[in-house]
């Protein structure tokens, strides 16, 4: 009894000490935008009044990532051949079945819904607890839905730009959608309702993991092809999170690029 | 008070969701393109569509080609990535989006020297991408228009193993004459990419394009 009044409080403790994160955050960018000029770049609008904030916990993250996680990434790699982590990836990936159907239907997006559904039931049964993207064979994709998406398509804008310390770029919105995800997961629910909440933060683990893994290559040959990185990783944040926004559709449009005949 | 505002936006979408999101369904974010085309025209662009499919599958047989030739050195292989990319890529429109409005305040010497650096760049760091080529196939999907001259070309990265990859190529036509303008890989345009990382290289340098041209000096003696 006297636990788990320990631990309820350390729960409160902790969601009181994010929500107040958050809004510092919100409330800090909401101030400093006022003498901010947004960038804007092709279809693309970024604010970023945190930029010399935000970049020294950038180089914090690249430190961490060159002494921590990309030994871990090699490890992993090492110890898990490709076949091995797509199995993962996918048993992970229909986890967050409950989390997708729900930001579907909050989009309005009926039909991601009854993909999502579909999916989840072939994957589940004949896929084996999700091991084996059958339904992603057959053409039914994974696409990732979260409430940062959500909350874009019902027209709440990006906020600030912001890099968090181990995770990386993300924005006011998208932080704030983050959270919520993870407060509504029926997963986390569950778990924590039948005591299991070292398997709810297992599972994280195994996200980050597979994140981390899943960008390692790319993040690389970006760091190689730029001069400022922060600035690369930036812009293409913007714009994948636009292009998960759209679900890639006709609607989603590729920055125009004028004709320079007239002056070459 | 953009503070006010953002949470009253934050706290309106949540409490209109139902009805936000009904709202959402039937609302495109863009506007769609004008459906009601001349009969002429919808063959043109079809055929336009199929010309630049083609030109993508040739490019990519070309590009494959170059890549499974193991034997062949690193400095041979930049020079025929070189060629290669100079016959199928727009390499001034591409270096001059990506050097975005400083191109204007530039002078014609650093223009000139610019556009070579540029191209050294790109030889560079995709002649390095060639070495982890794994086996991987390009298939050209669909095509569809873009603005007067461009075509979006859709296609997949398909590996071994795991997902494939989106890639989608701007082609432009000049007069007849196709050509790659950019490349969008899973949304992400590598020319926005380039113009955002020059854009800041300049900002945070000065102003100067002269500092950008230093870092890309430096970058082709290694």
């Amino acid at each position: 009894m006297a636990t788990c009044t320990k631990r309820c409080v350390n729960n409160t403790k902790q969601g009181l000490k994010l929500a107040l994160i958050i809004a510092s955050t919100l409330t800090v960018s909401a101030c400093a935008q006022f003498k901010h000029e947004p960038i804007v770049e092709g279809n693309l609008v970024i604010n970023d009044p945190l930029e010399e904030y935000n970049r020294d916990i950038f180089a914090f993250n690249q430190a961490v990532d060159k002494v921590v996680i990309n030994p871990v990434i090699k490890g992993y790699r090492a110890v898990a051949p490709k076949p091995a982590r797509t199995g993962i990836r996918n048993v992970l990936r229909n986890l967050r079945s409950p989390v997708n159907f729900i930001n579907e239907v909050l989009q309005g997006d009926f039909d991601g819904a009854g993909k999502v559904f579909v999916r989840t039931a072939i994957n589940s049964t004949l896929g084996i607890g999700g091991l084996f993207d059958l339904a992603g064979h057959e053409g039914i994709e994974y696409e990732s839905e979260d409430f940062g998406q959500t909350l874009a398509v019902w027209g709440v804008g990006h906020g600030a730009y912001v890099v968090v310390p181990f995770i990386g770029p993300s924005s006011t919105r998208d932080y704030l959608g983050y959270f919520t995800d993870s407060m509504m997961d029926p997963l986390r629910w569950y778990l924590f309702n039948i005591d299991e909440q070292p398997l709810y933060y297992s599972k994280l683990g195994a996200d980050y993991l597979d994140i981390r893994d899943s960008l390692y290559d790319v993040l690389q040959e970006l760091d190689a092809s730029s001069i400022d990185y922060y600035a690369s990783v930036r812009s293409t944040y913007y714009q994948q999170r636009q292009a998960q926004v759209l679900d890639q559709t006709s609607q989603f449009s590729a920055p125009s690029i004028p004709d320079y005949d007239d002056d070459l | 008070m953009p503070r006010n505002k953002l949470i009253v936006m934050t706290v309106s979408a949540l409490l209109i969701s139902t009805s936000g999101a009904a709202l959402a369904m039937d609302k495109p974010l863009v506007p769609l393109q004008d459906t009601h085309a001349h009969p002429v025209l919808i063959n043109a662009t079809a055929n336009q569509e199929e010309d630049a499919k083609g030109f993508i599958s040739a490019l990519a047989d070309e590009g494959l080609g170059l890549l499974s030739q193991n034997e062949m050195t690193d400095e041979k292989r930049q020079k025929e990535f070189r060629k290669l990319l100079q016959r199928n890529f727009d390499m001034k429109t591409i270096a001059r989006f990506a050097l975005g409005r400083y191109w204007k305040s530039a002078s014609a010497a650093e223009q000139k020297e610019y556009l070579k650096l540029f191209e050294d760049m790109i030889v560079k760091v995709y002649s390095r991408r060639f070495e982890d080529y794994d086996g991987q196939d390009l298939v050209v999907k669909d095509a569809r228009p873009s603005g007067e001259r461009d075509t979006i070309v859709q296609s997949e990265i398909v590996p071994k193993n795991g997902p494939a990859i989106q890639v989608d190529w701007r082609v432009r036509n000049k007069n007849g004459k196709l050509s790659v303008i950019d490349i969008i890989v899973e949304g992400v345009s590598m020319s926005l990419t380039q113009r955002s990382d020059f854009a800041s290289v300049i900002q945070r340098g000065g102003g100067q394009v002269e500092v950008l041209l230093a870092h890309l000096r430096t970058e082709d003696q290694q």
